[in-house]
Formats: C-alpha cells, sequence, structure tokens
C-alpha cells in the first residue's frame, strides 16, 4: 500500500511538473529575472508561436540574396488560427498561399498538434496538377521554402527538443541587419542561452540564443556545426502590437545568414493583424481545394 | 471606330480601377516548348510549341463572390518547318475548338455552402499521373501523358455545388450538361497512337480494294439526360481523410464497332460514346505519431468501372474486333515519405482488372473475347499491373529541382524520364529532361520507343 502510494505521489509529481511546463494558450507572458532557462525558452516557444493570439493573418515577402548580391523574391499570404484544443490534440493551424507570379496559386495548409512527439499533418494545393495533394512532414533539418532557414528553425521546433543553459546575462550589442543597413536592440538587456538538442547525431551542435526580456522573443542566434562551428546567424526583429490591451510581441524580419555560402534570406512580415476572428473552416481541405490560379 | 476606342478606353479605365482597389488581379506566362527526337545519331525537331497564358480574378463581393478566368493560346512551329509533320500541322499545330478558354467561372460562398459555377476542371482522387477518379473531364492526350495534368484535362462547363455540414466535411454535387470528347495526336504528330495508326493503314487498305467505310461518330445530344452527374463525399475520420465518390456519364472516348457485310462489302462502324458510371473511393492518411511509420504518407484510389466499353479482339493478330461494356476494377496505393533531408520518395502500385469475359459471351469466337489496348490495338493483360518511382530534390535554395520519374508495367515496358528545373532568375524558369520509352510496340509505352526525346521548356512567368 504504502509503495502504491509512494508511486501515486511519484506519477504526481511527474505529471505536475509537466502541466506546470505547459503555459496556458491566449495569455502574455514575459520573462522575468531569477527565472531558469527552462522557463525563459517556454516562454520564448510561446512567443515565437504566437500562442497568445486566437488567429493571425499576414502577408510575408522572402528575399534570398546569394554571394553575388543576386535575389530573387517570394511573396506570400499567412493565415494562423491558435486553438489550444486538447480533444482533437490540435495546436494550431497554418495556412500559407503563395502569392508571386512563378508560385501563384501553391498553397500548403498545416494542422501542428500539441503533442511534442507528434509531426504535423500538411496538405498541398499544386496548381500543376489542380489538386489537394497529402504530403508528409518535411524533414526538420530540410531547408524551408529555399531559405536559409530549416524547417524546424520556422516551424517545428519545440521545447522539448533541446536542453537549456542560462550562460548569462547581458545587453546585446546589436545586430546590423544586411537589408536595410539598419542596427537593431543594441543595449537590448537579454538573456543568453545555449540550446543543445536532444537528437544526436543531428545538423547542430548547440544554438546560442539572446532573448529579449522585455518581450521574451528570441532576436539573435549563432548555431554550431557538430564539430563546434560556427555555421548560421539567425536574427528576428520582434515588435509589439497592441491588442485589446495586450501586448503582443511578433516577428517582423527575420535573417538567416549562411557563411559558407555567402547566402542569405530576410522574410518580412507585413500587414500583421490579430484576432480579426478568423473561422476554423479556412484551415480545411475544402478552403484549399477554393483556390483558382 | 471612335465607338470601340471609346469602349476599350471605358475598360481600361474600369480595370484601371479595379486594379486599384485590388479587386482584379492578372497574371500570366510566355513558355516555349523545345523537344528533339532521339533516334541513333539522328536527330528531329518534334516540338517547338509557343505559349501564353493569361489569367485573370474579379473580386466582385471581397471573396464571396469572385469572377476567374484564364485563356490560353500555343501555337507548335514544328509542324510547319518538318515535312514529316506537316500531314498533322491543321489538328496538332494550334489550339483546338475551345480550349483556348481554360477557366472561366463564378464563385459564390457563404458559409457551408460553396459553389463555382462555369468552365472549370475537376480533379478527384490521390494518384499521381493515374486517372482512376480523375474522370470527370475528358483528357487532350495529343502529347501522350507528358504534360501537367491541369493541361491535361479538357474544362467543361458545369456547376460545382458544395455543402459542408461539419468541420473537414464536404458534398459536393457535379452536374455536368457540357460535353467533349477526349483528343488524340493527330497523323504526323510525335505520340499518335498505333491504333490510329494501324487503323488508318487496314482503312486505307480496304478501300483500296474496294471496300467501302460507314463510319458514323454517334456523339451525345446536349441534352439533361445526356449530362454526366458527379457525387463526391469527403470527410476525415481520426487522422485519416477519405472521400466515396459517383459518375455517372457519357464515356469521353469514342469506341468503334465494327460490322462488315460480305454482300454490300461495307464496314458498318458507328463510333459511340457509351454511358458507364464509376463507384469508388480515396483516402490517404499521414502517420504523424511516433514509431517506425512516422512521416510515411499513405494514399489510394478505388473505383469499380460500370459499363466500361472496352475493346476486345484478336491478340494473335492484333487486331480489335468490338467493344464490350465490361465491368472493371481499378485501384492504387501510393507512399511517400521525405528521406535524407531534401528528398522525397513517392512510390505507387496500381491494378487495373478487366472483367474476364470468357464464360460469359460464347456468341463470340474466342479471339475476340481478349481484352484489346485501346491505345494500341495490342492484346492487354486482363490483370495490368501499373508501378511508378518518383525520386525529387532541390538544392541551391530551391533554385535547382531535379526529378526522376519511372513508370513501368510488369510486361517490362515503361517509361523514365528525369528532369532539372532551374530557376535563371525570378520569373524565369528553365527545364531541361529526357523521356525515355521502352518496351513492346504494342504497349502503352512501348510504341513510343523511338520517340525517345529531349526536351527545354523555358517559361517566364508574370
Amino acid at each position: 500500500m504504502r509503495r502504491l502510494i509512494l508511486l501515486l505521489a511519484g506519477i504526481t509529481l511527474i505529471l505536475g511538473y509537466a502541466f506546470a511546463g505547459e503555459l496556458e494558450y491566449f495569455q502574455v507572458y514575459k520573462p522575468k529575472d531569477g527565472m531558469s532557462a527552462d522557463e525563459i525558452m517556454q516562454i520564448e516557444y510561446y512567443v515565437k508561436y504566437t500562442k497568445f493570439a486566437h488567429d493571425v493573418y499576414l502577408t510575408g515577402k522572402a528575399y534570398f540574396v546569394d554571394k553575388s548580391g543576386a535575389t530573387r523574391e517570394k511573396e506570400t499570404l499567412r493565415q494562423r488560427i491558435t486553438l489550444g484544443r486538447k480533444s482533437d490534440d490540435i495546436a494550431y493551424k497554418d495556412l500559407i498561399m503563395f502569392t508571386s507570379p512563378q508560385v501563384r496559386g501553391l498553397g500548403t495548409l498545416t494542422w501542428t498538434y500539441m503533442n511534442p512527439k507528434r509531426q504535423q499533418d500538411s496538405w498541398l494545393w499544386v496548381p500543376s496538377l489542380k489538386r489537394i495533394r497529402k504530403i508528409s512532414a518535411a524533414n526538420a533539418d530540410d531547408s524551408f521554402m529555399g531559405s536559409d532557414f530549416t524547417n524546424e528553425d520556422i516551424l517545428t521546433r519545440r521545447f522539448e527538443d533541446e536542453t537549456y543553459t542560462l550562460v548569462k546575462e547581458e545587453n546585446f550589442k546589436g545586430y546590423t541587419c544586411e537589408f536595410d543597413k539598419k542596427t537593431y536592440f543594441k543595449n537590448t538587456p537579454c538573456f543568453v542561452i545555449e540550446a543543445k538538442p536532444k537528437k544526436s547525431p543531428w545538423y547542430y551542435s548547440k544554438r546560442t540564443l539572446w532573448v529579449d526580456k522585455k518581450t521574451g522573443g528570441g532576436i539573435y542566434e549563432e548555431m554550431y556545426d557538430p564539430t563546434g562551428r560556427m555555421f548560421k546567424t539567425l536574427f528576428k526583429e520582434y515588435v509589439i502590437y497592441p491588442v485589446s490591451g495586450k501586448d503582443y510581441a511578433v516577428q517582423a524580419m527575420l535573417e538567416g545568414k549562411d557563411p559558407r555560402t555567402g547566402h542569405r534570406t530576410v522574410i518580412l512580415n507585413m500587414d500583421i493583424k490579430f484576432d480579426q476572428g478568423l473561422s476554423e473552416d479556412l484551415f480545411t481541405e475544402r478552403a484549399l481545394m477554393q483556390s483558382r490560379w | 471606330m471612335m465607338k470601340k476606342c471609346a469602349l476599350v478606353l471605358v475598360l481600361s479605365l474600369l480595370a484601371g480601377l479595379a486594379y486599384a482597389e485590388d479587386k482584379l488581379s492578372l497574371s500570366g506566362y510566355v513558355k516555349n516548348e523545345t523537344s528533339l527526337r532521339e533516334e541513333s545519331l539522328n536527330s528531329d525537331l518534334t516540338k517547338f510549341k509557343n505559349i501564353v497564358e493569361l489569367s485573370s480574378q474579379y473580386k466582385i463581393k471581397d471573396d464571396d463572390l469572385v469572377f476567374f478566368a484564364k485563356a490560353k493560346y500555343w501555337y507548335d512551329a514544328a509542324y510547319d518547318w518538318s515535312d514529316k509533320m506537316d500531314i498533322g500541322q491543321h489538328y496538332n499545330g494550334h489550339i483546338q475548338r475551345t480550349d483556348w478558354l481554360r477557366d472561366c467561372y463564378l464563385d459564390y460562398t457563404n458559409g457551408p455552402w460553396f459553389l463555382r459555377l462555369g468552365k472549370q476542371q475537376i480533379a478527384w482522387g490521390q494518384a499521381d499521373g493515374v486517372t482512376i477518379l480523375d474522370r470527370v473531364n475528358p483528357v487532350d492526350l495529343t502529347e501522350f501523358w507528358l504534360p501537367d495534368m491541369v493541361d491535361i484535362r479538357i474544362p467543361l462547363w458545369m456547376a460545382n455545388i458544395n455543402y459542408s455540414p461539419k468541420l473537414n466535411s464536404n458534398l459536393q454535387l457535379l452536374f455536368v450538361p457540357d460535353w467533349d470528347q477526349s483528343e488524340a495526336a493527330y497523323l504526323g504528330g510525335p505520340f499518335v497512337f498505333r491504333s490510329f495508326k494501324e487503323w488508318d493503314i487496314f482503312q486505307k487498305g480496304q478501300e483500296k480494294a474496294g471496300r467501302v467505310f460507314d463510319l458514323t461518330l454517334r456523339t451525345p445530344p446536349k441534352q439533361l439526360h445526356n449530362a454526366t452527374w458527379g457525387l463526391q463525399w469527403s470527410d476525415r475520420m481520426g487522422d485519416l481523410d477519405y472521400t466515396l465518390n459517383f459518375l455517372y456519364g457519357p464515356y469521353y472516348n469514342a469506341r468503334n464497332d465494327i460490322y462488315f457485310s460480305n454482300t454490300t462489302l461495307t464496314y458498318t462502324i458507328p463510333r459511340a460514346f457509351k454511358v458507364w458510371r464509376i463507384y469508388g473511393g480515396s483516402f490517404n492518411k499521414t502517420f504523424t505519431n511516433p514509431g517506425p511509420m512516422q512521416g510515411i504518407t499513405l494514399r489510394g484510389d478505388a473505383a469499380y468501372y460500370n459499363d466500361e466499353p472496352t475493346y476486345v479482339g484478336d491478340p494473335v493478330a492484333n487486331s480489335t474486333k468490338g467493344i464490350k461494356r465490361w465491368d472493371n476494377k481499378f485501384w492504387l496505393i501510393g507512399v511517400d515519405k521525405n528521406v535524407l533531408t531534401s528528398w522525397t520518395v513517392s512510390f505507387q502500385f496500381a491494378q487495373y482488372i478487366l472483367e474476364h469475359s470468357s464464360s460469359k459471351d460464347m456468341s463470340r469466337a474466342p479471339q475476340q473475347r481478349y481484352p484489346m489496348n485501346a491505345f494500341t490495338y495490342g492484346p492487354a493483360d486482363p490483370i495490368e499491373n501499373i508501378f511508378s518511382l518518383k525520386l525529387s530534390s532541390h538544392f541551391l535554395n530551391d533554385r535547382l529541382k531535379p526529378e526522376v520519374l519511372w513508370s513501368f508495367t510488369d510486361d517490362n515496358q515503361g517509361r523514365l524520364s528525369p528532369k532539372v528545373n532551374y530557376e535563371l532568375k525570378d520569373n524565369l524558369l528553365l527545364s531541361v529532361g529526357i523521356h525515355y520509352f521502352y518496351g513492346n510496340e504494342w504497349d502503352t509505352n512501348g510504341q513510343f520507343r523511338d520517340q525517345n526525346q529531349f526536351y527545354t521548356q523555358l517559361k517566364y512567368t508574370f
């Protein structure tokens, strides 16, 4: 009996820890001094995936710049509905439609689940077939839309995928963006976190991340390959959108650079609108099927 | 003249205003497709096709009421330049009939209702490159199955009515009062079906011998009872997406029945478009949960073709003796997985199971009971096993995209098509590839074993 009570107490503790680890949806969280690396990173992921908002609508532009300076451009229209629904395990659903001429009409519908070990469900509208094609989740280490970000950088990396150490707290030295030559976040107070992937071997051995104390957004990171050499830097400009009395932090610009190839990618998020009351019916195969291009 | 100028001016002003208000969107492309036939050491130009396509969308009332139209025109100069191909210039050298209007419809959305009324194409099913449920529209096979499906399907005027009774489900009703027949390449083109060539030789030979051909093409009159009807129910059960499908209407390929009179030395050949039905369904499922299957997508189609007009004939003489309306079955299963960072592997297996009539129709001679290949008039397998394997990847930040498609059957015939897409500039895409056909001359792919080709495509989008 005593063993059973101990076992139950143990399970309760484990569950309690697990539940404490999950931040409730539709709240605004900010990191505070004295928080552990895990707590800071939970907020960082929460902010990254806009779990505070019921829905997001934005237009995006991506610039792909090779080392010679030649630039290619793609435009997207993105919508997300956050559900955090335990009954069917759905965290949020994303709809991305490409609007630039060469890929106009191409669209993806992605459902992300709350279970961190579960992969996404994805559907693709293929204009050359004029039909929806169910697709397997892209590999986490594959590039996101041909950018210098990987799929997991943008879409799939979860809090549970890494272990974290708080290295120090410091004022960020600032990042000079090659796209607009402006310097961002100079002297911004940050937590410096070292994140190591649980998966091994993996395409990176660690990343060092600067988390803005004000918003909880990861504004800059350096990624290191398995030999310990830095192979990529990622910058994210977070801006504050006041919505219904709450401050939503959202990524307005991302810049990823690969020093090995000299290639860089800039993603601009524009016309951002939160909590417009988007219907979940927009995030279905039928909605994707209504594509015209 | 003044009136015309004023009209153009007013229309331009209206279009300009609509464009400024984001109501009107325009898009399109200009493309060149060039192919060289590779036979031994002699290369022939078999295609020099220039295409222009323009799409426009006008939002009458936000996203609730939208008009969309797409027009396309192409001209293949290879038919002018080549003496061998000259005979096909009229039929194969430029866009035919009303095919120039690819889309022209009105979309209306209101709550659970979605209506698309007008000229359009419908794609049912999950199969890639194999049309099992994808039979709502007729097909243009003047370039065999090589172009994209969006260019192969021939659009029809129809009412496409959708109702979603609950989240992730949809009931689709299709009413297609329009009708068109599937197209095939005319003599002179590189992808003329062997059946067409054999028939031409046969007819000319018989006519020389004094025989007469009474050939009548019986197209279905455009009446309500000849309309095509379709019904599709789509839903999601757990992680599984599925559809149930039904299609009723005239078959889009004319089928010949042949009667010969010894007294009048006349071949009477009614070419009819028989009514048939499809009962079927499709599914797809991605294994998202951890486990050995995680990351794999399974998909499939199954169809029961009721009264499908099927050629029967003499497999020894390779000649068709007419048609039988058989109940055939067609099913496919496909598996997709992303591997090694950026590679996608896609494998499909399909079976086309023809009704075996030998025990049912004893009125015909034994050699007339065998199924024949409609593309070649060669013998067809009562059960055709079809395979396809596709590997694709991307490099240089999605700029370079290679892929290889290998489709084949268990009769040692098939097609191997490697291809590379390279994005020269933002709006300029270059594609280079090869189509290599192999197999018996009576097989669907093997009939083109002398038509192996190297091709380039250059596409500018705007």
